[in-house]
């Protein structure tokens, strides 16, 4: 009836690789979940190609800076890959379905109904893309107010300025997070997805959205949408506003994922400044060009201390 | 002439048979996939909350149950033609299944580890058995004294007395235990984690022998006529034939994307999901050549409504 080729990629990586291998390790109980896995290893793993094929080309045409040494990028492929491709979506799957599951069937044996947008207005019953696109306007403010947080909190930032000391922003910097960071932003948007009852399978399919827009507005990339167009979706100029030298610290502005209206509505928005240079001019050297591991053990004593 | 055509063209639909249909649950779509059986085509979807997995028709066929496990409800559809007749909220209802008696409904929360015992005439909760861990299958004893329920987790399987609800014995089988059945006068257990089915005492549920089919073992089914007993590999791919008595080896069909469901068209074909493949394979067991029909994701509970003419 449909050709879905996510799902029969999923499908074949299924049959072929997770099966063989849950069989192999004596894991076949987690079979079901597995499918889950290989849907989103192909959604995130198609994204990265989607990212990589537009923005690619857009960095080329209109780069904002030119580099001749470009070794600081590749950690930020690393991080990119681990949060698409890898480990955090079988995480991010496997813990909010069972979260989900608890919580909704406590509240069923306690006499309530479960939160789901489509109870609250049955019209979306059977509408996916519409009931899509409302959760991820909701799960898009609270991103907002997260980000927000982690700027104004002086122990949170100091974990967060891993994100803001690259000086070399391009598309893959959208993943360049502390573990810690990725931790409690992923804590964060699961209460949320609980609290409205976003389905399991939409879950990391809005996480990867988010993030596609965002790897966007990270690229190195002379881009704006216009007056109006900045105003309705975060755009590369727009966000390296946030990335801006000027722009690291507690008082930022342009914190919006991928809608500027919450930066309009609370007076964060700037749409004045034209391409700034990234970086955290305090932040330690070995944040922007250390190795994976030494960022993240900076990060984390750097919160410690903080 | 024409007029007679005309009322002839206008009394039609009054002596029309209504189209044999067929309900596929899509666990990963959140839908139903209605096949019109004769054409073998997809007719339409309906779209449920979350997260089906099984259905069961009710002891008085008059409501087919599908259990939303991720939406927490269990809907009660017209075994006809599908029709929605209510929604009831349930927890995590992964596996259903009615007595025999028609006294109990039994339901399985996989993700929540228990196992539920509803009155089915009020779907009043009656007892709740923490079980660890992923209650997943589940067969009745034909007196509907007890019901035995695969504990996928843990490699165990449990059994529960439904006249003095309790649990009588929980014991060990093989690795990831899946579908159960009772088969004359025994309990046959596929180790979905194996490549074989056990064969239990149903008294005290120690094992008797285990029977060999292929890697992955996932549900059984005995065919209406009860001359075969079908055994469905999940790693292999494979649906094995087997003969119900001396549990041999009768023949091996390859059904590739995760067979997992079957049920039995009045022609003698088999009607199977393909969990992996978003198909259901209809398949000639004397030929052994089958087709698939698309429909949605992760295709896993099926129910024909042929199903009801063989129940009077």
């Amino acid at each position: 009836m449909d050709f879905d080729p996510f799902s029969l990629a999923a499908g074949w990586l299924q049959e072929h690789l997770v099966i063989p291998a849950l069989y192999a390790l004596d894991l076949m109980q987690w079979e079901d979940i597995g499918f889950g896995w290989a849907l989103f290893a192909v959604y995130g793993a198609a994204q990265v190609v989607v990212t990589l094929a537009i923005c690619w080309p857009l960095e080329h045409w209109r780069p904002v800076e030119r580099w001749a040494d470009r070794r600081a990028e590749w950690v930020d492929v690393l991080y990119t890959l681990i949060a698409r491709v890898g480990f955090l979506p079988l995480i991010t799957f496997v813990l909010f379905y069972q979260l989900q599951v608890w919580m909704n069937g406590w509240l069923t044996d306690h006499g309530w109904v479960p939160p789901t947008l489509e109870r609250l207005l049955p019209f979306l019953l059977g509408r996916q893309v519409l009931t899509f696109a409302i959760y991820v306007v909701i799960l898009d403010f609270a991103e907002y107010v997260r980000h927000r947080l982690s700027h104004r909190l002086r122990w949170w930032y100091a974990l967060h300025a891993l994100h803001h000391a690259q000086r070399q922003m391009t598309f893959w910097s959208d993943d360049r997070n502390h573990l810690l960071d990725e931790l409690i932003a992923f804590s964060w948007f699961t209460a949320v997805a609980l609290l409205i009852g976003i389905p399991p399978l939409q879950f990391p399919l809005a996480v990867l959205l988010l993030r596609l827009i965002e790897s966007l507005s990270h690229a190195n990339a002379r881009i704006g949408f216009g007056w109006l167009g900045d105003r309705l979706l975060v755009s590369p100029r727009f966000h390296r506003a946030h990335h801006g030298v000027l722009a690291a610290g507690q008082r930022s502005c342009n914190y919006g994922a991928i809608l500027p209206w919450w930066d309009m509505l609370f007076g964060t928005a700037d749409f004045g400044r034209d391409y700034a240079r990234t970086g955290d001019p305090k932040a330690d050297e070995r944040l922007a060009t250390g190795s994976y591991w030494q960022q993240q053990a900076v990060g984390l004593k750097r919160m410690l201390g903080a | 002439m024409s007029r007679l055509l005309f009322v002839l063209l206008a009394l039609t639909p009054l002596f029309a048979r209504a189209a044999d249909l067929a309900l596929v649950v899509d666990s990963a779509d959140a839908s139903l996939s209605v096949i019109d059986m004769a054409h073998q085509t997809e007719l339409r979807r309906i779209p449920v909350l979350r997260e089906p997995h099984h259905l069961m028709l009710s002891p008085d066929a008059r409501s087919l149950l599908v259990g939303d496990s991720a939406g927490n409800e269990i809907l009660f559809l017209d075994p006809r033609d599908f029709a929605l007749q209510r929604r009831v909220p349930v927890a995590d209802p992964y596996q259903i299944g009615f007595s025999p008696d028609g006294k109990f409904l039994v339901v399985n929360g996989l993700a929540r580890a228990q196992v539920d015992i509803y009155d089915a005439a009020s779907m009043k909760l009656v007892k709740r058995f923490p079980l660890a861990s992923m209650p997943s299958h589940m067969a009745f004893a034909p007196d509907g004294s007890v019901v035995y329920v695969s504990l996928q987790g843990t490699d165990k399987l449990a059994a529960i007395d439904l006249h003095a609800m309790s649990v009588l014995w929980v014991v060990p089988v093989g690795h990831a235990p899946a579908g159960v059945l009772w088969l004359r006068g025994q309990v046959l257990v596929a180790n979905m984690g194996q490549d074989d089915v056990s064969v239990l005492d149903p008294i005290d549920g120690h094992t008797l022998r285990r029977v060999k089919t292929g890697r992955g073992a996932h549900q059984l089914f005995l065919s209406p006529d009860g001359h075969t007993l079908y055994v469905n590999d999940r790693v292999d791919g494979t649906t094995v034939a087997l003969d119900p008595v001396s549990l041999r080896e009768l023949r091996v069909y390859k059904i590739p994307g995760g067979p997992d469901c079957i049920d039995f068209a009045p022609d003698g074909k088999l009607w199977i999901t393909q969990r992996w493949l978003k198909r259901v394979a209809v398949l000639d067991p004397h030929t052994g050549e089958f087709h698939s029909i698309d429909v949605g994701r992760s295709p896993h509970g099926i129910f024909l409504t042929t199903d009801l003419a063989a129940r009077g």
